[in-house]
């Protein structure tokens, strides 16, 4: 159960475009996708590990609640991550992206990770998003991109993952202010005593910047 | 942990050989609970799976079968989760129980299928289980069961969880006892579940969460939103070198997640909830913390308080964020018409006999929620044994424990933080809360009349408002304590710091909604979009002038954010439906202000390239994203002193200007915004910015008379492997790429076009036939990058054709530069420049342009839908090139043959428009001034064109003598007026009064504004020679 980073997510999107879906196929894999059976989930958690690192994913899905703009910010705020999915069979939920991702970086802090995530890629005959406008949106805008299947499992443990190395790899390199706990990352209780040594290193680094 | 189980299920089951989705699965699952009742080390596994697969099963089945709900409920499988969780089962099985009650309630679809889940009370039985609260992973899961569950509550759902008889509603009272959680998902829940509750509409439900809920939960949660806020004021007052800042915009993001939450339950418009909450709000939070801090710093004594700059950014995004009528209405009128030292200091002597109900000021409440909670439920009803929650888990004795004395409701901190950071931060009341010291305070009689009845508020209004038109403009309204407060923080231009948050407030209060216009009015404040407006208010109008005249002073300490905020509100006081009701002579003081920018801008002209590339950014910036105050108000930084530094990572926008660049951008900016602004008050049209307007640009699919152009066959290859045949043509602004169109010969289609300014062009290694072409699109929004609209690589026909090609290019991107910046020169009033020196690039450059009869199109050439209409524009515009070349020839440095930037080089009066639009075409009328008179470097005078080139409408025309040191009756002009003229400087001072004839550069003719009647400049006319 120890862990040594805490990292919690969130997923917003359209509705119906398989966000709880994605979350329950990964945090579970016990639930087999099989075509007569929608099944999801609007909370996880999942240990994973990085780099050696014991980290746990908790991942909390926005859905129902958008009518609440002070949830949908709160939300926004206390996440490390982000996905931000979409529909390929359905243009529209590809359009409202530019809506959601101006309201993530509107209220998530700056460090925030999002990556953009094309959903219900088994679905190639219906699909009316080509891979590739989904690419370009996610280089224009700084996002990492990826195309899943909640159903066929396909890339959904690289989406988190990818996603975790962003965060993991922000931290190493001192962007994240890791002791405060609203940007959504929590150093483990197993950690907490060899965290000293982390946080000299990140007092280095941040005065090595200062200086130039 | 979910992986582990699920190796050692698929080799027991055998998940392929049999279909586990069917209702034989579900009875062999019973079977397999009723087997193992008792949960062991031996069985755990098996029974965890078991209850997974009947969550599939049952989800299945809600989608495919409903036979199988009926054998769940026939068998009342429920009991057996129950009976599982009652054994103190363990972490595991538990965190198994909670998935699987989330799933089932989030996955079913028909409300039957819920009816049936709901309709034993398990459900309850299971939400008011005492749960290991301490467990991070359990705390979730419980939470999110909680908060799936009030997303299925509605009219007819609510029954299964409200008993009206019991007076039990456990999913909302369990709930809101974690209202204070340290983890923020867990309170983010909390608040969802307590909105889903509130937006039910069930009269006996609502009804009991008011008389037994909300007074306990509103006065905890007031009293947590106050411990933030001295948090916050801590955290400023204790700021050293920006050090805080992290943990201050932590801090400000918490209390915007509050009010947001606040107005979020406001506008659910349950009425009798609102008057609760807004009560609370304003008793013990907005008016004893917020507005009791506007007044004087050294009265006040020992109550609780925080610093004015803080208070007055809470107060604005209270009003920002809050429109609910009766709280608005309610704080205005205590801030705009209370006097504010009387108010509290009356408090001292009242606190004896305010024996009202209700405790009126910032005071901890006397229990915790949960005991309130309790102690509400208990009232007539046996006493039951209460459960635990994070903070008091394992504590066996708490039964019979009396409260403590002081229990904590801050999340952070323990309770001895608290009290030690107390006496240092000032806030001394609130150490004391905890015993009978409670510090009270009254509200003015009139804003409690207020709020018990509307009607006779109306009545009030109306006298004053009488009585305050009847004491004329300018007086009574300013006699106010927070009003003298602006007036004074304004009044301070050598640092904005407080003006700023000032102006905000003014702002957010004008434009709330839910605000009553009369009292803005009988203040005399800003109502945005009145239809008929005949008064403002002077001294604000003044106050919000000088602000501009200083900013566009060289080292102002004024702010951008605070100079757009300025702009932004005297546009709203002086804007109405029909025009503008702004007296000349404060016009001509903003006139004064514009042309100081103009002098301060040209302070910073340079020949650069990246001036060019620094204005347009400024321009698309400034035009793109537009001031938003709530947004301003949401950013922690403008808390702290305004500083100059950009390694603080602060916006540039809200900070003062670092170097050279910087403050470059910086008059750039003031120009624009002082510009724009003047501009509108006088009613003219904006016409010389954008620099390039979209219209004038060539778009895809436009299709093109090529007749006499020169085009060059390529082909295309895009960098993902795409090829393609186009000829290229060089345009004033833009490359294009065409094709010829079928339908005309001569004629082209436009396939791409792309700016000049933002191409690279590259040789290729190892071929001499091709050039690499990359054309970037200037990023549109501040978190996209630039984004490359074309990468290819141009493959000509022969090495020639590509030099010839590469050097077309390269000319044409700096004559679209050079163009541009002229543009701006006119802008600012300067004289033409030489065209060599305008880039910095010598004869080289300037040699050739005789032999490169550049294409510059025509606005009027793109093809549209009037074909004869086109052939006379196009007849007269297919002379221009071999025209202008030929002019060009005989001055060996022209700057540019291009009629467009050979007019708007030579004087400054012409305006864009004039020469694009194709009505009036310059060309067609024989050799117009603007060719003759190509800018000569020999020659060149430092001296605005000569008059008689002028067009009538832009020669000024006489006006009645004005003097704005002698101010006409007519206006009503306070005293204060005058001393707008002083931050001027001298030099323009005197062209405002005298108008010497030498002082060339602001005095121009061509200066636009000088064409426009009844403004500041025209004051100068009846004493020019």
């Amino acid at each position: 159960m120890a862990y040594a980073y805490l990292f919690k997510y969130i997923i917003i999107g359209d509705t119906g475009v398989g966000k709880s879906c994605l979350l329950l196929q990964f945090t579970d894999k016990r639930f087999q996708p099989v075509h007569d059976l929608t099944i999801g989930v609007e909370f996880g958690a999942r240990m994973i590990t990085i780099d050696g690192k014991q980290i746990k994913l908790q991942i909390w899905d926005t859905a129902g609640q958008e009518s609440f703009r002070s949830i949908t910010r709160s939300y926004y705020r206390g996440a490390a991550g982000a996905l931000l999915v979409y529909d390929i069979t359905r243009r529209d939920t590809f359009n409202h992206l530019t809506t959601w991702l101006e309201d993530a970086r509107q209220h998530s802090n700056s460090n925030m990770v999002i990556m953009l995530i094309g959903n219900k890629s088994d679905l190639e005959s219906r699909r009316e998003v080509k891979k590739e406008e989904g690419e370009a949106f996610a280089r224009e805008h700084g996002l990492i991109f990826m195309e899943t299947s909640a159903k066929t499992a396909s890339n959904v443990e690289e989406a988190f993952i990818n996603t975790a190395k962003e965060i993991y790899e922000k931290i190493q390199e001192g962007v994240f202010d890791i002791n405060n706990e609203a940007n959504g990352i929590k150093i483990g209780p197993q950690h907490a005593a060899t965290n000293a040594t982390h946080t000299g290193n990140q007092g280095g680094q941040q005065a090595g910047g200062g200086c130039c | 942990m979910f992986g582990r189980s699920r190796s050692w299920v698929g080799g027991g089951h055998g998940r392929s050989s049999r279909n586990i989705h069917s209702l034989d699965h579900l009875k062999y699952l019973y079977h397999v609970l009723t087997k193992n009742t008792t949960v062991t080390e031996q069985n755990r596994n098996l029974l965890v799976e078991t209850i997974r697969s009947i969550t599939e099963i049952l989800i299945w089945g809600d989608q495919n079968d409903s036979s199988v709900f009926d054998f769940f409920l026939e068998k009342n499988m429920f009991v057996f989760f129950l009976n599982i969780l009652r054994q103190k089962s363990g972490r595991y099985v538990c965190v198994q129980l909670l998935q699987t009650l989330n799933i089932l309630f989030e996955n079913i679809g028909h409300e039957t299928s819920l009816y049936y889940l709901l309709s034993n009370n398990y459900v309850n039985s299971i939400i008011v289980h005492k749960f290991d609260f301490s467990d991070e992973e359990i705390m979730a899961y419980y939470i999110s069961f909680l908060k799936t569950l009030s997303l299925k509550l509605n009219k007819h759902t609510v029954h299964f969880f409200y008993n009206e008889h019991t007076n039990d509603f456990a999913l909302y009272t369990e709930a809101i006892k974690f209202f204070n959680h340290p983890e923020s998902m867990v309170r983010i829940a909390v608040r969802t579940i307590t909105l889903n509750v509130y937006k039910v509409d069930n009269q006996a439900m609502l009804h009991y969460i008011r008389d037994k809920t909300a007074v306990p939960y509103f006065s905890n949660l007031v009293w947590f939103i106050g411990s933030h806020v001295i948090e916050l004021d801590n955290c400023v007052q204790t700021d050293e070198e920006h050090r805080n800042r992290g943990k201050l915009s932590d801090l400000v993001a918490e209390h915007l997640d509050h009010l947001h939450y606040l107005n979020d339950i406001l506008i659910i418009r349950c009425d009798f909830l609102n008057d609760v909450l807004t009560e609370h709000l304003l008793d013990s939070l907005f008016l004893p913390l917020y507005v009791h801090s506007l007044e004087h710093p050294d009265k006040g004594g020992e109550r609780p308080k925080i610093s004015l700059p803080v208070s007055l950014y809470l107060l604005s995004q209270v009003f920002l964020i809050i429109h609910h009528a009766p709280l608005v209405n309610s704080l205005a009128e205590v801030i705009l018409n209370g006097d504010l030292s009387q108010t509290f200091g009356k408090t001292e002597q009242d606190v004896q006999r305010s024996a009202k109900p209700g405790v009126r000021g910032f005071v901890k409440p006397t229990e915790t929620l949960e005991r309130s909670l309790e102690i509400n439920k208990h009232k007539g009803r046996r006493r039951q044994q209460r459960r635990p929650n994070y903070k008091n888990l394992g504590e066996e004795e708490e039964e019979e424990r009396p409260p403590a004395p002081a229990p904590t409701p801050t999340p952070e901190e323990p309770e001895d933080a608290d009290k030690a950071r107390a006496p240092e931060g000032g806030p001394k009341g609130v150490k004391a809360s905890g015993d009978s010291e409670e510090i009270e305070m009254v509200i003015m009689e009139r804003s409690k009349l207020e709020l018990a009845a509307g009607p006779t508020l109306q009545e009030q209004n109306t006298t004053d408002e009488e009585k305050s038109a009847a004491g004329g403009l300018d007086g009574p309204p300013w006699s106010r304590p927070f009003l003298d407060m602006v007036h004074h923080a304004l009044d301070s231009p050598e640092d904005d710091y407080h003006a700023l948050f000032v102006l905000c407030l003014l702002y957010a209060m004008s434009h709330n909604r839910g605000m009553d216009p009369e009292k803005l009015r009988r203040v005399q404040l800003p109502v945005p979009n009145e239809a008929e407006k005949t008064a403002y208010n002077h001294l604000l109008a003044e106050s919000l002038i000088r602000i501009m005249g200083s900013a566009a002073q060289p080292d102002a300490k004024i702010r951008l954010a605070t100079l757009e905020l300025s702009c932004l509100l005297l546009r709203q006081q002086v804007v109405t439906g029909e025009g503008c009701i702004i007296k000349d002579v404060h016009l001509a003081c903003l006139e004064g202000a514009r042309e100081e920018s103009v002098h301060l801008l040209r302070h910073f002209y340079k020949g650069e390239e990246i001036f060019l590339d620094m204005f347009e950014d400024e321009y698309r910036s400034m035009t793109m994203k537009p001031m938003n105050v709530e947004y301003l108000m949401m950013d922690a930084s403008i808390l702290l002193p305004p500083t100059g530094t950009p390694l603080t990572g602060i916006d540039f926008l809200k900070r003062l200007p670092c170097g050279d660049v910087e403050k470059t951008r910086r008059a750039i900016r003031v120009l624009f915004m002082l510009r724009a602004l003047s501009l509108q008050l006088r009613g003219e049209p904006e016409t010389q910015l954008p620099l390039t307007r979209e219209e004038d640009l060539i778009r895809t699919d436009d299709v093109l008379d090529l007749n006499n152009s020169d085009l060059m066959a390529c082909t295309v290859i895009t960098k993902d492997g795409g090829l393609v045949q186009r000829f290229l043509a060089v345009d004033i602004y833009q490359m294009s790429l065409v094709e010829p169109d079928v339908a005309r010969l001569g004629w082209g289609v436009v396939k791409f076009a792309g700016l000049l300014q933002d191409m690279q062009v590259t040789g290729v290694e190892d071929d001499s036939r091709a050039l690499h072409i990359t054309v970037h699109r200037p990023a549109s929004s501040p978190h996209s990058r630039p984004f490359p609209i074309l990468q290819a690589t141009f493959v000509f026909s022969d090495h020639i054709r590509c030099i010839i090609a590469k050097q077309r290019l390269a000319k044409g991107r700096i004559q679209a530069r050079r163009v541009k910046m002229q543009r701006i020169a006119a802008l600012l009033d300067l004289p033409p420049q030489p065209a060599t020196e305008v880039l910095g690039f010598g004869l080289a450059a300037s040699a050739p342009t005789q032999h490169l009869p550049f294409r510059f199109y025509e606005h009027g050439r793109r093809g549209c839908s009037d074909p004869t209409v086109q052939r006379s524009v196009f007849a007269s515009v297919d002379k221009v090139p071999g025209f202008a070349v030929a002019q060009c020839v005989s001055s060996s440095a022209a700057s540019s043959p291009s009629p467009p930037s050979a007019s708007g080089s030579a004087s400054g009066s012409s305006t864009p428009s004039a020469t694009h639009s194709p009505s009036d075409d310059p060309l067609a009328t024989p050799p117009p001034s603007s060719l003759t008179e190509p800018p000569d470097p020999c020659r060149t005078p430092p001296r605005a064109p000569p008059e008689p080139g002028l067009a009538p409408s832009l020669t000024p025309a006489p006006q009645p003598p004005i003097s704005l040191l002698c101010a006409p009756a007519a206006d009503a002009l306070s005293l204060d007026a005058l001393t707008l003229v002083l931050p001027v400087d001298p030099c323009s001072l005197r062209s405002l009064t005298s108008g010497p004839p030498g002082d060339t550069p602001e005095n121009a003719p061509g200066d636009p504004a000088g064409d426009t009647p009844s403004t500041g400049l025209q004051l100068q006319e009846p004493v020019q020679p």
